[in-house]
């Protein structure tokens, strides 16, 4: 009744275009929208923004990122940690070298830098597929974070291997970085470069290079008879992927923890992003912020939902309990919903459609 | 005035062929492929000419789809040469082969099942398109430009082939006969100058049959876009073809009009068998 599209027609194959072609949806972004930079700096306390809001942006970059390679082009990758260590170091040594630049801008370069990253260790995508090509992103994964680890030139020859971000200015007298950042600063210029990121993340996938993304995914052979160069499809979605989990990288050091050392980018961080897409929905750009706000906050609710029940619950015992049920979880949605939160999200919505006459 | 040219047209289409069959645009000169010690194509030759639809037929493991599949570089064959558009075609890609014009379909559907009809058909138009990256990721503007010009082609080819109705729908969730037909809709957005059609009605009851014949006729009338086809059911075969080659063992049997087929020996023995 509420979500039904009878009566609105599209005239041009422009409005058929739009991302949101119902206007029930256009209502409810936009009340979303108004929520997220009104209401939600004003509400939420710091220890929410810090906690929950921030690293849900700044994982939803990341799972962005790997949803690009993994759910639009079908290229499994373990890497993720590694490349968003790449876009950390790469902003740190640029922003400590040339601290003029703009830091925003530094946060491009080094997504730029991570896209040259990604294409290199892409290339193995050429002859192997499905798992054995995990494995070969495996080997970029160690690889990168061992070379952060172990060369002293990427921390400045820091003597604890931890970069600390150098207070840097979005506006001038505005501070995004450092330790002066206003958590809600911080918060809102997330919001906006995510959101944009976004954007742009959605044009590509509905334009030319999206559609090639996808066929290499669904048939490769198929693809190659159209004039598809697998080469030229599946090293553009290492490129795009890798610059998005290289800026998610940076923003992490960045925004979220101010400073970071390259064993937070290990192996668990690849699996943490890998599972937020399964679960979220691959290939589904609402998908990532579902999974990304799925996997951020769950260890939270049960966490606080388990000291609520039993005040005096040790808390090893609280974070076995959280890894069982996240086992799972992960189980239960390859096994029951494949396509995950967006899936659901969809089906609820075609239902919606129809409520609450079904005939 | 208008009315004359018409009315002229409606008489030429009824008295005269239907259309011209030009020069030859492909020629295979001896191809032969083994795979190991098996040889799946020996010494073949034959040649495809402008506007025509030809038949390739021959029992099964003849070497029909091998023969497709070398046209279009996916098999490199060890001996001969394929001659295409007037030039010796070395190294093919199957990516350069669409470059070049051809278009092809599976035996198998090969859709890509995750995405819609539209985006299906849209796909086949990505050798057109020119927006570059930066483009793309604006999206508003020029890339919007293309798209939309891009869009109204494929439109057209959806109006052709009648499947307005499944435009948004999954191809995962469209049934065998549909399917086929994106199939042909995908291949045709790529604007070929020739197309392979691979088994077009394999597993079709005989009103999808003829549906397909309708629309393979069509489509070369129309656009007069060359075809190669390969089909089991004779009727189709003797019906819409202009010439028709048979395969056998990976061997040519025959060459010839569909009359000249049928009334080949070793075409009869090879379809009928002999008594030794």
């Amino acid at each position: 009744m509420l979500y039904r599209e009878a009566g609105q027609f599209k005239t041009s194959y422009g409005a058929d275009q739009a991302i949101f072609p119902i206007r029930q949806d256009q209502i409810a972004i936009a009340l979303m929208a108004a929520l997220a930079v009104l209401a939600v700096p004003a509400l939420a306390s710091e220890y929410f923004l810090e906690t929950i809001f921030v690293p849900f942006l700044v994982f939803a970059m990341a799972a962005l990122g790997l949803n690009i390679l993994t759910g639009y082009c079908g290229q499994l990758s373990l890497g993720t940690g590694g490349f968003m260590a790449c876009g950390a170091f790469f902003s740190y040594k640029l922003t400590v070298a040339f601290p003029e630049l703009h830091i925003v801008l530094v946060f491009l370069l080094a997504g730029f830098g991570t896209a040259g990253v990604g294409v290199l260790f892409g290339l193995p995508s050429l002859r192997i597929k499905g798992f054995y090509l995990a494995v070969a992103t495996l080997a970029a994964q160690f690889f990168l974070v061992w070379m952060f680890n172990k060369f002293d030139w990427w921390t400045n020859y820091s003597s604890s291997g931890v970069i600390s971000a150098p207070p840097r200015e979005l506006f001038p007298g505005i501070f995004i970085t450092g330790t002066q950042a206003d958590p809600v600063t911080k918060y809102l210029f997330l919001l906006g470069f995510v959101a944009l990121l976004a954007l742009v993340a959605k044009n590509l996938v509905r334009s030319r290079i999206g559609r090639t993304w996808m066929a290499i995914r669904d048939m490769d052979i198929a693809a190659e008879i159209i004039g598809i160069r697998p080469l030229w499809a599946k090293l553009s979605a290492f490129a795009v992927s890798s610059f998005y989990i290289g800026i998610s990288g940076a923003l992490w050091a960045f925004v979220y923890t101010g400073s970071v050392e390259a064993l937070a980018f290990e192996i668990n961080r690849s699996f943490q992003v890998l599972f937020m897409i399964i679960i979220g929905g691959l290939g589904s750009i609402l998908g990532s912020f579902l999974g990304a706000a799925f996997i951020v906050l769950l260890p939270i609710l049960l966490n606080n939902g388990m000291l609520a029940v039993d005040p005096t619950i040790s808390t090893a015992l609280v974070s076995h309990i959280e890894f069982m049920i996240f086992g799972a979880l992960i189980i239960f949605f390859l096994i029951v919903e494949p396509h995950g939160l967006a899936r659901l999200w969809q089906i609820a919505k075609e239902k919606l459609r129809l409520w609450p006459f079904p005939y | 005035m208008v009315e004359t040219l018409a009315s002229e047209g409606v008489a030429e289409h009824q008295s005269a062929p239907r259309k011209k069959i030009g020069e030859t645009l492909l020629r295979a000169d001896n191809i032969t492929l083994a795979f190991g010690g098996v040889k799946a194509l020996t010494d073949i030759s034959f040649e495809v000419r402008e506007h025509e639809i030809l038949a390739i037929i021959g029992p099964n493991g003849a070497g029909k789809t091998s023969m497709l599949n070398v046209i279009n570089g996916f098999y490199h064959p060890q001996q001969g040469r394929i001659m295409y558009l007037g030039a010796e075609r070395r190294a093919m890609r199957p990516h350069l082969a669409a470059r070049q014009g051809i278009a092809r379909t599976f035996q198998n559907v090969a859709l890509f099942k995750g995405m819609s009809t539209l985006d299906n058909i849209m796909t086949g138009r990505v050798l057109k398109m020119k927006s570059n990256i930066f483009q793309q990721a604006i999206f508003w503007g020029a890339n919007q430009r293309e798209e939309i010009a891009h869009r109204e082609v494929v439109e057209k080819i959806i109006d052709f082939l009648e499947i307005e109705a499944i435009r948004k729908t999954p191809v995962g969730r469209l049934p065998y006969g549909l399917q086929k037909r994106v199939e042909l809709a995908r291949a045709l957005a790529m604007e070929p100058k020739l197309l392979l059609l691979d088994e077009p009605m394999a597993g079709m009851n005989v009103e999808e049959k003829e549906d397909m014949c309708r629309f393979i006729l069509d489509v070369n009338d129309e656009f007069g876009t060359t075809i190669a086809l390969i089909e089991h059911d004779m009727g189709v075969v003797m019906d819409i073809s202009d010439r028709v080659v048979v395969l056998d063992y990976g061997r040519k049997l025959a060459d010839g009009t569909p009359d000249e087929v049928r009334a080949n020996q070793d075409v009869i023995d090879a379809y009928l068998g002999v008594s030794h």
